[in-house]
């Protein structure tokens, strides 16, 4: 360990973290710590003041390491990076010691919660001491983008990417393109055509040269890292033998929907063998045909909507879909225009009204006489045949929540609201982009909040119903957020690595291949010839699952060796 | 040759099984080498060497001095203090002396649990007839004392600094040919250095086939017919070879025995024990928390298992540098 002149910078966050430990007192310990040249405290270090205090401390007193006692590094280890950086300093020569996080906002008791402080300071300052200066690197960017779905989402990224000048491969499995859009009649709330909405898309796409259209095909393998991926799609129709096509792509949008919830799994529903149950697709597909018809021709004089088929329930989905409430208003209006007279029931658990015109688009609803029957979550209600002195096709047995009351409503026709789910085969793409998914099959986006159309992985976007269901409103602005995202990446040429990832020292390597299939981005790869394993360190994020498996100690993790780990804990428990 | 000039050593045996002995005697002829190169002060299991003739010696009299076996009592205390006292260079001699050995799993327990089983609860014991030794014994008038036995067995540089390792249960006879010729002609590596060994792995130096690994199945030697071209470990049969120094000639596992890690961590490793467990769960070819269990279970006694030779030097025995 070189000799060193660490500064510590202890920030009272206002009082979120002055009102619980006492700042002064932890200042004159650090002062005591080996390497401590100066400590301070200041209200608001992420300030620009209490930036500029690190930038001429260093200056003027010649500072070669930094610790910032403040909050979480997922806040503002990059200010302070950033601070060092503008003072000349090596950034990486910086460490944080979670004092609020992990002290005075989940402590009381003062005396114990400083004397906590000074203990996660002391490992701070102990491990900032064997830093090293770490350089980041930079990789050429490939422009061309892979686009993963031709729904309206793929589409319109596609279109964005191509208008900007830039090469598009969009491959989607069908053999035609729009994606489940396709498969609606008109769209809520303003009941535009989807079919408008598409054609309008589809032309523009496939007329503009710089989109390749890859259809009856499926990615089936990528391999390389952000800038330089290096794809293989197969493409199977009908007329030829399946072949495959190689190509690089800097980026990829994944826009692979989603799929509707099979209605069948809830037996009670009778869908499938009562012939006039039918789901809220080939409700669709009448309506696209303009005829709202029962299986014998005739035409319905009561159709009853049941809301939630699959959603909001524990045995199935227990989220919301977010699209049917509102699809179901406007069949409403569309059986209303298409049969007058029909008596339409709208049987629903809560009505999720929250976007744009949707609230009018109810209210609108509810004035056309459409009646409406509350069920409460997990009472659903019961579909049986009626007798033929019942005068209709069908009866359903309501738990009515408002009345409070069982009732009993007449029904030629049955439209099941079936929710949205996980394509089926989600996990293959997510294993071949190396994303991940949740518990119900979404991919998982990398900030939810944040960061919503980028993954964990560099270079794999998602937009759309992949992610989640949405409406084609922001389905479409997903789509957009994240052409934008590559266009600014790819406006700038080449991209920046971060320095933080896993080296193999070769020297030591004895090429066991113990970590060869543990990396979950794929970033090692085994040297036939020299018999070693070897980082790319372009795609490693530095997870360290490869570092701490490594049973000879040869795969070194950059600023988390072991000496820099231990020297932390030795300082947080002396 | 002048008498003074022959190089003055002595070899001692602390908590040790004598294998480490009988590899210095497995250099075979160049044993009579090291008489004619060397004068023995001390070597319990060959020479006629009293103790009180080492203290007698001038410090650093002696040239090297090789320790094996592990500290366990006060009297490997004493001789080790008194070897590093009287001699220039001391060299911690195989797996015990370096990370408290197969004697060192005892830390696993207490003094007490031993001298129980030992004994006490011993079946083959007679009745009536358990007695636990003690240090000290008054015997008519006299009193008769005995090393005091240790609650920890210590790996050598716990007890005293030492200039080099030589590990190995026991080391290779041809390691230990060249750690003695390299004493004799003064060609030392810097002081604190592992000899004898590589730095890198025993599967750098095994010639088996090594793919990427996924054990779902842990086998013993004898439960499977071995594919003698394929790692031990991917037909899953425990070896320590990738969290091994290697340096023995890879022994064990050319015979069709998982490396049993005796040569010890690699450089910079503070725990070879913790580095076995992780690097094996890593390569389970399982993601049910339950299936990962029962597969590991068929390892039996998986902590001695990770910690055969080095328990004493080990992290879990609050060891923290390598």
């Amino acid at each position: 360990m070189q000799p060193c002149k660490i500064g510590v910078y202890v920030c009272q966050c206002g009082t979120n973290i002055a009102k619980v430990v006492d700042c002064e007192d932890v200042v004159a310990f650090a002062a005591t710590l080996p390497h401590v040249v100066l400590s301070k405290t200041y209200k608001y270090m992420c300030s620009n003041p209490g930036q500029d205090m690190i930038v001429q401390d260093i200056q003027s007193h010649g500072l070669d390491r930094v610790v910032v006692a403040a909050c979480s590094p997922r806040m503002h280890e990059r200010t302070f990076r950033n601070a060092l950086q503008v003072a000349g300093l090596n950034p990486y020569f910086f460490e944080m010691a979670n004092i609020r996080e992990h002290c005075s906002w989940v402590h009381e008791d003062h005396v114990a919660a400083t004397e906590k402080a000074k203990a996660l300071v002391r490992g701070a300052v102990f491990r900032v001491a064997r830093h090293e200066a770490l350089e980041r690197k930079t990789v050429d960017m490939c422009p061309e983008v892979l686009v993963l779905g031709g729904g309206v989402s793929g589409l319109t990224a596609a279109l964005d990417i191509a208008e900007a000048g830039y090469r598009v491969r969009l491959v989607e499995r069908q053999g035609a393109l729009g994606g489940n859009l396709a498969r609606i009649d008109l769209t809520a709330p303003y009941l535009n055509a989807a079919r408008d909405l598409l054609t309008e898309r589809i032309t523009r796409v496939t007329e503009n040269e710089r989109i390749d259209v890859l259809l009856h095909s499926r990615l089936v393998n990528l391999e390389g890292f952000i800038g330089n991926y290096r794809a293989t799609v197969e493409t199977r129709d009908a007329d030829n033998p399946p072949r495959k096509t190689e190509f690089l792509v800097g980026n990829v949008i994944v826009a692979t929907g989603y799929q509707e919830f099979d209605a069948g799994r809830i037996t009670h529903y009778g869908y499938g063998k009562l012939p006039n149950v039918v789901t809220s697709f080939e409700f669709e597909q009448m309506l696209r045909q303009g005829r709202v018809q029962m299986d014998d021709g005739r035409l319905p004089r009561f159709v009853s909507i049941v809301h939630c088929v699959g959603s909001r329930s524990q045995e199935f989905h227990g989220y919301c879909s977010r699209v049917c409430c509102m699809t179901a208003l406007k069949y409403a209006h569309e059986v209303r225009s298409a049969i007058p007279g029909c008596r339409v029931s709208d049987i629903y658990i809560d009505m999720h009204a929250f976007g744009k015109g949707h609230e009018d688009f109810y209210r609108r609803s509810s004035e056309v006489k459409t009646l409406f029957l509350m069920y409460r979550k997990g009472d659903r209600p019961v579909i049986r045949k009626a007798q033929p002195s019942d005068g209709c096709d069908m009866l359903i047995e309501v738990n009515e929540q408002l009345s409070g009351e069982t009732i009993e409503i007449p029904s030629d026709l049955v439209v099941l609201m079936v929710g949205m789910e996980a394509r089926s085969d989600a996990h293959e793409v997510a294993r071949l982009v190396n994303i991940s998914q949740d518990k119900e099959g979404w991919f998982i986006e990398s900030h939810p909040k944040l960061d919503p159309v980028a993954t964990t992985t560099d270079g794999i976007y998602i937009a759309g119903t992949c992610a989640a269901p949405k409406d084609i409103p922001d389905t479409v602005a997903q789509a957009r957020a994240s052409a934008a995202r590559i266009l600014a990446k790819v406006a700038r040429g080449k991209i920046e690595v971060d320095a933080v990832y896993a080296e193999v020292d070769e020297a030591r390597c004895s090429g066991c291949r113990i970590c060869n299939d543990l990396c979950p981005y794929s970033a090692i790869e085994f040297d036939l010839e020299k018999k070693v394993s070897r980082v790319i360190s372009a795609v490693c994020k530095a997870c360290g699952a490869c570092g701490s498996a490594c049973p000879s100690g040869a795969i070194k993790a950059r600023h988390f060796t072991d000496a820099q780990i231990f020297a932390q804990i030795e300082g947080v428990l002396r | 040759m002048s008498e003074k000039k022959k190089l003055q050593i002595a070899l001692y045996w602390g908590a040790a099984c004598g294998g480490c002995d009988v590899a210095v005697l497995d250099t075979d002829a160049f044993i009579l080498d090291v008489a004619a190169l060397a004068d023995i002060r001390l070597w319990p299991i060959a020479v006629d060497g009293k103790y009180a003739d080492v203290e007698a010696l001038a410090d650093g009299e002696l040239d090297a001095a090789f320790f094996n076996g592990a500290v366990r009592n006060s009297e490997n205390e004493h001789i080790a203090r008194l070897l590093r006292q009287k001699s220039k260079v001391l060299v911690a001699f195989g797996s015990c002396a370096h990370l408290g050995g197969i004697p060192g799993l005892a830390n696993f327990v207490t003094r007490d649990d031993i001298f129980r089983t030992a004994y006490l609860d011993n079946p083959s014991i007679e009745p009536g007839n358990r007695t636990v030794p003690v240090p000290s014994t008054p015997v008519n008038g006299h009193v008769l004392e005995i090393p005091k036995f240790y609650q920890r067995v210590y790996a050598l540089d716990a007890v005293v600094p030492v200039d080099y390792y030589l590990p190995g249960c026991p080391p290779a006879p041809n390691q230990v040919k060249a750690a003695i010729l390299a004493i004799a002609t003064g060609n030392l590596p810097p002081r604190g250095s592992v000899v004898g060994a590589s730095d890198r792995a025993v599967c750098e130096d095994c010639k088996r086939e090594k793919s990427e690994k996924k054990i779902s199945r842990f086998y013993r030697p004898w439960e499977i017919i071995q594919d003698p071209t394929k790692c031990l470990l991917e037909q899953g049969i425990v070896c320590l070879g990738p969290a091994t120094r290697s340096g023995c000639g890879v022994r064990c596992p050319d015979t069709g025995q998982g490396c049993r890690g005796c040569y010890g961590p690699l450089p910079g490793v503070v725990d070879q024990g913790a580095k076995v467990v992780s690097s094996l769960a890593s390569v389970i070819d399982s993601r049910d928390p339950e299936e990962i269990e029962r597969i590991l279970d068929a390892i039996p006694d998986f902590t001695a298992i990770a910690y055969r030779f080095g328990l004493p030097a080990s992290l879990l025995q609050r060891r923290i540098r390598a």
